[in-house]
């Protein structure tokens, strides 16, 4: 049974880069989708690899400072919201009004405030702040309000109640947030470096597309997806451990 | 233990009327109580009847429209901020991530005391849990989770212990022996209780005064004494007086 669950997702994978390969080398879906193997080798080119290293290297960076940042602040607001519930009206509609600026409008805004350097941080930032604060939100609210009750009853301070129940019941919320933000992080840093900055995988793409070396653009998408993907399965894990680890509070 | 006294509490709620418009309506009272130290009072009524609303005003989590609640004198508050009240619920309301020795520190740890092995011993002996001192709630039976709630609503001590409904969501045999269970918890320190419930026996069978409430708005119909020594028995369940006072007080429930 075990077993079964694996062969199928490998094999469906193995056909689908099958067909990858088939439909490219063949020339079937025009010149700018490469076979599988031409898009591979661009990983054996040494100087290639080089520029994908370093460009790694710089947007990772970026997107973990963002990340980094984004959470810090997006966790802090909603705890301040949940301990000060006169301004969390005014702070829930602050975030709601971040998250809806577009990425792309902010992007030169970004540049002459904070530098074509730290814009694809920023730009990773915003997203990460929005779902964390939300995330972070629902999940001290959905504590269970009897728990509450008896703890007031007990004569447990707010902060008390905060850091014995709400906190520890947030966990899986919280980490179900970061496992999202993931991707927003690393779309923002990628967004951010197309206006201007000295490196990164996003210049990557956007050079090799104007340069039309094709193959390099898809090594870089694929490089691109790679480190999205691992962090979100890693985060997947990360929260599945803490959801057992708490157990389902049906109370 | 605590002496308490509800002299002409009142209880409304704001409503959206008909036409939008909002509405004050009368939940409780006016409700005059006196209730002595050490007393174990039950509290019955209809649905509604603001039974619930009477506890949450003696555990300081609502305030009364007008009147006073004081228990010794004091503002509910006060003794919340003393540590001084025990409560349990239908839903009992457990850590579901700590264990049954984790959720019996909680209230230590409220309070700003060390949970001393010996005293979470007894109460893990009171609420017979030998062995499951390490469970997580998700793996107690219901009977056994309530029972854990109540050690914790005792486990400082308190001066006044407050029950809404603690056996609602079990089955009927299981809330037999439950109660019998309470009695003997409690006479290990005797402290003033008040326990809502819907059933009319377990009223009878474990308290010392049954009073029944009237419908909304909320005021004391009767009050009613009984005569029966504790320990109680099932023997007593079986007696004519028993019946006599179920009945009586089922009577009276049921006055439109």
């Amino acid at each position: 049974m075990r077993l079964r669950a694996l062969i199928y997702p490998a094999l469906g994978c193995l056909l689908l880069l099958c067909a990858w390969e088939v439909l490219g080398r063949y020339g079937l879906l025009g010149k700018t989708f490469p076979a599988l193997s031409q898009v591979l080798r661009v990983y054996e080119d040494a100087p290639r690899r080089a520029l994908l290293g370093r460009s790694i290297i710089a947007t990772l960076g970026s997107a973990a400072t963002g990340y980094a940042v984004g959470i810090c602040l997006g966790v802090a607001t909603a705890v301040f919201a949940h301990l000060v519930p006169l301004l969390r009206g005014g702070l829930d509609r602050m975030a709601v009004l971040v998250n809806a600026l577009p990425v792309i409008a902010l992007g030169p805004v970004l540049i002459i405030t904070v530098g074509r350097e730290d814009a694809p941080a920023a730009l990773a930032a915003i997203p990460v702040f929005f779902l964390m604060y939300s995330s972070t939100g629902v999940g001290l609210r959905g504590a269970s309000e009897r728990l509450g009750m008896v703890l007031r009853t007990l004569g447990a301070s707010r902060w008390q109640q905060l850091a014995k129940v709400q906190a520890v019941a947030a966990l899986p919320s919280v980490l179900s947030g970061m496992k999202v933000a993931v991707a927003s992080a690393m779309i923002g840093a990628i967004v951010g470096e197309w206006f201007g900055a000295p490196s990164g995988l996003g210049l990557v793409v956007l050079n090799s597309m104007q340069n039309f070396q094709i193959p390099l653009l898809w090594a870089t998408v694929i490089v691109i997806a790679a480190i999205t993907l691992s962090g979100y399965g890693l985060l997947t894990l990360g929260e599945r451990a803490v959801r057992s680890r708490i157990g389902e509070c049906d109370v | 233990m605590a002496t308490l006294a509800l002299s002409g509490v009142t209880r409304s709620f704001l409503r959206r009327g008909a036409r939008g418009q909002r509405q004050s309506f009368a939940a409780l009272g006016p409700l005059d109580l006196q209730i002595a130290d050490g007393e174990f009072v039950t509290l019955i009524g209809a649905s509604g009847c603001g039974k619930s609303t009477v506890l949450r005003l003696l555990a300081g989590l609502d305030e009364p429209s007008t009147g006073q609640v004081l228990i010794n004198g004091q503002h509910p508050r006060d003794l919340q901020a003393q540590h001084s009240l025990g409560i349990a619920f239908q839903d009992h309301a457990l850590l579901p991530w700590r264990s049954v020795e984790g959720n019996l520190r909680l209230p230590f740890e409220v309070a700003g005391l060390t949970a001393c092995a010996e005293r979470i011993g007894e109460l893990i002996t009171l609420a017979g849990l030998e062995g499951f001192e390490h469970a997580r709630p998700a793996e107690l039976s219901g009977g056994m989770r309530q029972r854990v709630a109540i050690a914790r609503a005792l486990a400082l001590r308190p001066k006044l212990l407050l029950l809404d409904e603690p056996f609602g969501a079990l089955d009927a045999v299981t809330r037999r022996r439950m109660n019998f269970e309470l009695e003997r918890i409690w006479l290990e320190s005797r402290p003033t209780t008040l326990m809502v419930t819907h059933s009319v026996e377990e009223a009878v069978l474990l308290a010392d005064r049954v009073i029944v409430l009237t419908e909304r708005p909320g005021r004391v119909r009767t009050d009613t004494r009984l005569p029966f020594a504790r320990p109680r028995s099932s023997q007593l369940m079986r007696t004519a007086e028993f019946h006599r006072l179920v009945d009586e007080l089922t009577a009276n429930l049921e006055i439109a």
